[in-house]
């Protein structure tokens, strides 16, 4: 999956059409095999952009910051950025007109051992939902998989999920990377952050790491599309996707199979309902 | 040592952490977070038909079940209540027309995340109450407090504990 010269003839063409002002897209690092985010305004750096089974980050997400905002920007997407890219556009979030979307049919990106990544095998659409330009060749949706941690932690007793996740939230340094880094979570002002106490704001007791992550699944409940950029942000590596596959798996199950950003105009499973939802957990 | 001392005089065992023990007389503190056009009203009705449901559970009034947010649900088990009760109108009844049915899915995934995380399913409950239901308000109230007893008190991620 080597798709960096075409990505670099069609960023120089976009450039010399002065179609964009930012092409957002990926650099090799200088030290090791791994790579970068690369934002470049000026078409002699072209020839630094690449795109192989390292590129791992979620592109879309550098579509949040004010010096993209208003300006036309070229990026590159796999298939499950382009299903946040999808979903920021259907909340207003990004213009369509203002982005020129390279959509790469994704045949899956390699995690920091150099194995294909967990959300990869699991993936359920390597192809771009949304796109001005496709590169590859399309293989079309595939079944849900349920997560295999998830699995293998449901079967665990209550007790022993409680400690294993006390020991997650404690580890959380509170340092937001996780809401930085996702393309999804762009409030300008977060609830979790309206603790009163400058004591307890920012300290990283489990209670802290709890309040924060748990009201962070829920907020994108039925909006994550299993990018792991937020994984691949957090300092303290921590398993990030068990609360997010967790939502995704009980809305998969309950509510008509709804995936996030697979469709134009789709909210996300909590802007809808239907009558015969799951109602007998209510007394 | 001492938390072998503690289980000693305590009978009551917190589920989610068997080391946390509270004495036989502990009352637990439910959070009631109710819909003003149901819920509330069936709760006014109970208590204006004196009709008698356990005090445990302190009411906080919002405008329809789907205001509230999975954080709230959050927010009050972090900070004191042992247990929360959201009670909002019955499906098809609600003021605003369809605020129930959206907050419905919230609160399966946010019922179904708590388990996961670790939380016993009975911590946090949901009803339809309408406002004619006052009896059943009251029998909810009790049946939600006895099961959040059986639970024993919730130490785990409460602020308090750093
Ligand atoms: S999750 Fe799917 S689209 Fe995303 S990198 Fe993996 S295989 Fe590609
Ligand atoms: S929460 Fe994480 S996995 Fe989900 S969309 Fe955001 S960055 Fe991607
Ligand atoms: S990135 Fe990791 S350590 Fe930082 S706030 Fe998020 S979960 Fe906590």
């Amino acid at each position: 999956m080597d798709h960096s010269k075409q990505i670099q003839e069609i960023a120089s063409r976009l450039f010399a059409e002065n179609k964009i002002d930012y092409f957002v897209g990926y650099r090799q690092n200088s030290f090791d095999d791994t790579q970068v985010p690369f934002l470049i305004t000026d078409p002699a750096e072209i020839p630094k952009l690449v795109f192989t089974e390292r590129s791992v980050f979620n592109l879309s997400n550098y579509l949040k910051p004010d010096h993209t905002k208003r300006k036309r920007v070229g990026l590159v997407v796999k298939g499950c950025d382009s299903r946040a890219l999808n979903l920021m556009l259907t909340e207003s979030q990004v213009k369509r007109e203002n982005v020129y979307i390279i959509g790469i049919c994704c045949e899956g990106v390699l995690n920091e051992k150099g194995e294909k990544a967990q959300n990869c095998v699991e993936c359920v659409m390597p192809d771009p939902v949304v796109y001005d330009e496709i590169l590859g060749t399309a293989s079309g949706k595939r079944e849900y998989i349920v997560n295999a941690d998830i699995k293998e932690l449901a079967q665990k007793a209550l007790t022993e999920r409680a400690d294993y996740f006390e020991n997650i939230f404690e580890n959380c340094i509170r340092c937001n990377a996780c809401r930085h880094s996702c393309p999804l979570c762009y409030c300008a002002k977060c609830c979790i952050d309206q603790e009163t106490s400058t004591l307890y704001h920012g300290a990283n007791t489990s209670s802290a790491g709890m309040h924060a992550l748990m009201t962070w699944s829920l907020h994108l409940a039925g909006r994550c599309v299993d990018c792991r950029n937020c994984e691949k942000a957090c300092p303290s590596h921590l398993p990030l996707h068990l609360l997010h596959k967790q939502n995704e798996m009980v809305i998969y199950e309950n509510f008509q199979q709804h995936l996030a950003g697979m469709e134009k105009d789709d909210r996300g499973a909590f802007y809808k309902y239907s009558l015969s939802d799951p109602d007998d957990f209510i007394l | 040592m001492e938390t072998e001392v503690k289980k000693a005089q305590g009978t009551m065992v917190s589920a989610e952490n068997p080391d946390i023990t509270a004495p036989a007389d502990w009352q637990p503190v439910i959070m009631g977070i109710l819909c003003n056009w149901c819920s509330y009203a069936g709760s006014d009705l109970t208590g204006t038909s004196r009709i008698q449901y356990p005090p445990n559970i302190r009411i906080i009034r919002v405008p329809c079940s789907s205001r509230v947010d999975p954080w709230f649900i959050i927010k009050s088990l972090q900070t004191a209540a042992d247990g929360v009760l959201i009670s909002g109108c019955h499906p098809g009844d609600c003021h605003y027309i369809s605020g129930n049915y959206y907050a419905r899915r919230r609160f399966l995934v946010t019922k179904k995340l708590l388990n996961f995380i670790g939380y016993h399913e009975n911590r946090v409950q949901f009803s339809w109450v309408s406002a004619a239901e006052g009896p059943k308000f009251a029998k909810v109230v009790a049946k939600v407090t006895e099961d959040i007893k059986q639970l024993g008190p919730l130490h785990r991620y409460k602020k308090e504990n750093f």
